[in-house]
């Protein structure tokens, strides 16, 4: 009995992987980056959830609000500067998304 | 062939079974963390759980080929007979569900899906002796897998999660944004749940498609698994998922470890991405192992951030003790098959009520405990100690010594000043 293993399968897999999150990684983050620098930044109050770990209190998110629109206010960049920030962060939240979306095809279609 | 046809229908049912406790075990994998960090509310992330684990079933059905014609040699099984050997997927089937209840009462990680493969092949080298297994085909698409996939879900997600946080690492103070990782955990906890779906339903399916090929339902030419196949393990494993979701829900957040929003998008993207590439070549994973591996992972790729071995090494032990374990109790139950044919399927099956009755009964009697009803997943996030304040990064430091220094500069600078004002005055004087 031969014992065949194909272990360009596993490379495969790792590659595909790697690429995959590190794609959907990085369009995501460079896009939350980009909307800071528009004068945007998110701020996520939690759900009815209130004993769970690391989440902020009302008061907290109140805080980061407002720290956020201090510093847009601080912001020293032009609108042409921010509306350019903003199409730019949306693009990568489209870029994210395109990675996700071509990945499940690429599974569908090669099946 | 009536007996083919009662066993057939018992496999079914049973490997159903199996799929709808599959499906109530693993839905914390996919939706803990972002009920925990506050990205869902529990209802709608339980609801979306189960609805994309039913989609996913139906996307890909590699690891179903893998299971029904990859695994067992189909010449075997014409020499051993149908009906011998559809009592030994049952005693497969039993292996698996048996290991599974003892893991979950003594509360030891464990996969289902290794359970499910162990039981398999253990019956299977009792039944039909060691020539029904397709070792290199189980060695390729099942145990080396199981042995790579966490370690490469790992060091995914600790690349992923150095990514993130070094893209949204600002030094001046200003808001880093990276509050906004918890929309993205709305979408990276549904992929894993998408590709729970991929992986997971197929395993059902792969068993049930080979119990009708044995029995000369479906053509092995064939390699498909029947539609009403696929929607039943989907339809099975979704409404485990919604079901077993409530249960997780109402003890959350207690005893789940410190898992920041960037850190818990970058692990279930590496979860997600690699349970995803994996189906799509049939390979069949343990999606609690390679979620384990990613969390693991993404704690090691913060700052600061030591392995707690002892942890670490008792998840490992759980993850290779698995297919070992439930293959020897599914050998056990294929020798009773072996040795008294259609009555040791008859005692195989009586043990299988007794074990769900037993299951049934335990669920009802235990309260829901941090202890059990937080997966493997969220306690493989404590095989990492991450330090309450993670030490400064080399850019930091350059920042800190240079602002030092100038301080420095200006102090002396400023005394400096002082003193010439001092020898000033007392040479006028």
């Amino acid at each position: 009995m031969s014992v065949v293993i194909d272990w360009l399968a596993f490379v495969q897999v790792f590659a595909a992987a790697l690429i995959g999150a590190a794609a959907i990684v990085t369009f995501y983050a460079l896009g939350l980056r980009l909307l800071v620098r528009s004068g945007r930044a998110p701020v996520v109050s939690p759900a009815e959830f209130t004993d769970a770990i690391t989440v902020i209190t009302e008061k907290e998110a109140r805080r980061a609000a407002k720290q956020a629109a201090k510093a847009a206010r601080k912001s020293p960049l032009t609108d042409v500067q921010k509306r350019i920030a903003l199409i730019g962060a949306y693009g990568c939240f489209a870029l994210c998304a395109l990675a996700v979306a071509s990945g499940i095809l690429l599974i569908v279609v090669g099946r | 062939m009536e007996t083919a046809a009662l066993i057939v229908v018992l496999v079914i049912v049973l490997a159903l079974f199996f799929d709808f406790t599959n499906g109530f075990h693993d839905t914390a994998n996919a939706m803990a963390t972002p009920i925990a960090t506050g990205a869902l509310k529990p209802k709608t992330a339980v609801l979306l759980a189960a609805g994309l684990n039913l989609v996913g079933a139906f996307l890909s059905t590699e690891v179903s080929k893998t299971e029904s014609h990859g695994i067992i040699n189909e010449d075997a099984i014409r020499d051993a007979g149908a009906e011998l050997f559809l009592s030994v997927i049952f005693a497969g089937l039993i292996g698996a569900i048996t290991w599974n209840m003892l893991t979950w009462l003594l509360g030891l990680p464990s996969s289902s899906s290794h359970a499910l493969f162990g039981g398999l092949i253990g019956a299977t080298i009792v039944g039909v002796g060691l020539g029904g297994i397709d070792f290199g085909m189980v060695l390729s698409k099942i145990v080396l897998p199981a042995l790579i996939a966490p370690i490469t879900a790992g060091l995914i997600a600790f690349a992923a999660t150095k990514i993130a946080y070094s893209i949204t690492r600002r030094y001046d103070g200003k808001p880093d944004g990276r509050d906004g990782f918890r929309w993205g955990q709305i979408f990276t906890s549904s992929l894993v749940a998408l590709a729970h779906g991929t992986n997971d339903a197929q395993k059902t399916m792969g068993v049930i498609t080979l119990a009708l090929i044995t029995v000369g339902w479906q053509n092995s030419e064939q390699s498909d698994p029947y539609f009403w196949v696929i929607f039943a393990c989907a339809f099975t494993i979704a409404l485990g998922t919604y079901l077993g979701g409530w249960r997780i829900i109402r003890t959350l957040g207690k005893g789940l470890t410190d898992v920041k929003p960037a850190q818990g998008f970058a692990a279930e993207s590496s979860t997600a991405a690699t349970i995803l590439a994996s189906s799509a070549l049939g390979f069949a994973l343990s999606t609690t192992q390679v979620a384990s591996g990613s969390v693991i992972g993404s704690g090691l790729g913060r700052r600061g951030s030591t392995v707690r071995w002892r942890t670490a090494g008792r998840i490992g032990i759980g993850w290779l003790l698995t297919l070992p374990a439930a293959a020897a109790v599914g050998a056990l139950a294929a020798l009773l098959v072996v040795w008294w044919g259609n009555w040791g399927v008859a005692i195989d099956a009586i043990l299988a009520l007794v074990i769900i009755v037993g299951l049934f009964l335990r669920s009802r009697r235990n309260a829901v405990t941090a202890e059990n009803a937080m997966s493997d997943v969220a306690e493989s996030g404590l095989a990492v100690e991450l330090p309450d304040m993670p030490p400064p990064t080399r850019r930091r430091l350059r920042i800190e010594q240079a602002r030092a220094k100038a301080k420095a500069e200006h102090k002396a600078k400023v005394e400096h000043k002082a003193q010439a004002k001092a020898a000033k005055k007392g040479s006028e004087q």
